[in-house]
């Protein structure tokens, strides 16, 4: 069996959702569900969901890692438990006039803010590099150059009249 | 919060001459297991396992932006724990920003932590 930082992504891709023992150095062993590899260093990242106490995650950096067993599976009520603690928390479900005036007033507020932005279907296109889907919030726009999102997030997370629900949980 | 004490040891700064994730410089060559390279046989990136790939980062940035700012409990080598906030880690998770970290000397305002020195660290939620 290859060390475990030499395996290949679809070999450490069995492991996510399992429930697993980590032996690392010092022969210490960690337990709980794997929730990724990190292809990078190959660092384990547990989660445990302790009866009494809080969540707790955690990282065994892919140097340390010398055996990993898998204890028992996981099912699909696992992954999404794990995933909410992880994902934000997309709870607020807006209606679809609720989400057209949300558009509307972003696009009035980027246009004041001398911005080119077109509609495009659900999304703005932002001088078309840069496309904000719904619901029109700073997590939802997405674009290949950073500096231009980091400006338009900054305008988005400023438009006045809305009643920001906080989408970063993170 | 205990007093601070003052800077001991300044830690070098990034490579000037390198740029993001460069698979050829090197520092990622020194100091990485050449992981791009073990599972391409045929010498062309397999389009699902980049896919893999990707996802599995993801998470693990998810992570490591769920650790931000959290007190974090570092396990490093001969047993020593060390309890720290959690700053921010550079792109080869080769060294870990951390405020306020608790050693036997005192509380160091700001340090950086080797990744080859630390074993695990865990966090609550």
């Amino acid at each position: 069996m290859l060390k475990w930082r030499d395996r290949s992504p679809q070999q450490w891709q069995e492991f996510v959702n399992q429930e697993v023992c980590v032996t690392a150095h010092d022969q210490q062993s960690f337990e709980g569900r794997v929730f990724t590899v990190d292809p990078v260093s190959a660092s384990v990242v547990l989660v445990s969901f302790p009866e009494t106490k809080r969540p707790s995650v955690k990282v065994i950096l892919g140097h340390a890692v010398t055996d990993v067993q898998i204890l028992g599976s996981g099912t699909k009520e696992s992954e999404s438990r794990m995933k909410s603690l992880f994902l934000p928390d997309r709870t607020q479900v807006l209606s679809a006039d609720e989400l057209k005036s949300r558009r509307e007033n972003l696009r009035v507020w980027l246009e004041k803010n001398r911005v080119p932005v077109t509609e495009d279907g659900d999304d703005l296109r932002v001088a078309s590099v840069l496309t904000i889907s719904a619901p029109y919030s700073t997590g939802d726009c997405t674009c290949a150059n950073e500096i231009i999102l980091a400006r338009v997030q900054s305008l988005v997370e400023s438009v006045p009249g809305e009643q920001h629900a906080s989408l970063a949980s993170i | 919060m205990k007093t601070p004490v003052s800077v001991l040891r300044l830690p070098r700064g990034p490579d000037p001459n390198s740029r993001g994730f460069d698979p050829n410089s090197p520092r990622f060559l020194a100091l990485c297991p050449t992981t791009l390279s073990s599972s391409s046989s045929s010498g062309a990136v397999d389009e699902e396992e980049q896919r893999l790939r990707s996802d599995l980062r993801e998470r693990f940035l998810r992570t490591l932006l769920l650790m931000t700012d959290k007190q974090v409990e570092f396990n490093m080598h001969e047993k020593v724990r060390v309890r720290a906030r959690f700053g921010a880690s550079d792109i080869d998770v080769l060294n870990f920003q951390v405020s306020g970290l608790e050693t036997p000397l005192g509380v160091q305002k700001e340090a950086l932590l080797r990744c080859q020195d630390v074993i695990s660290c865990s966090f609550e939620l």
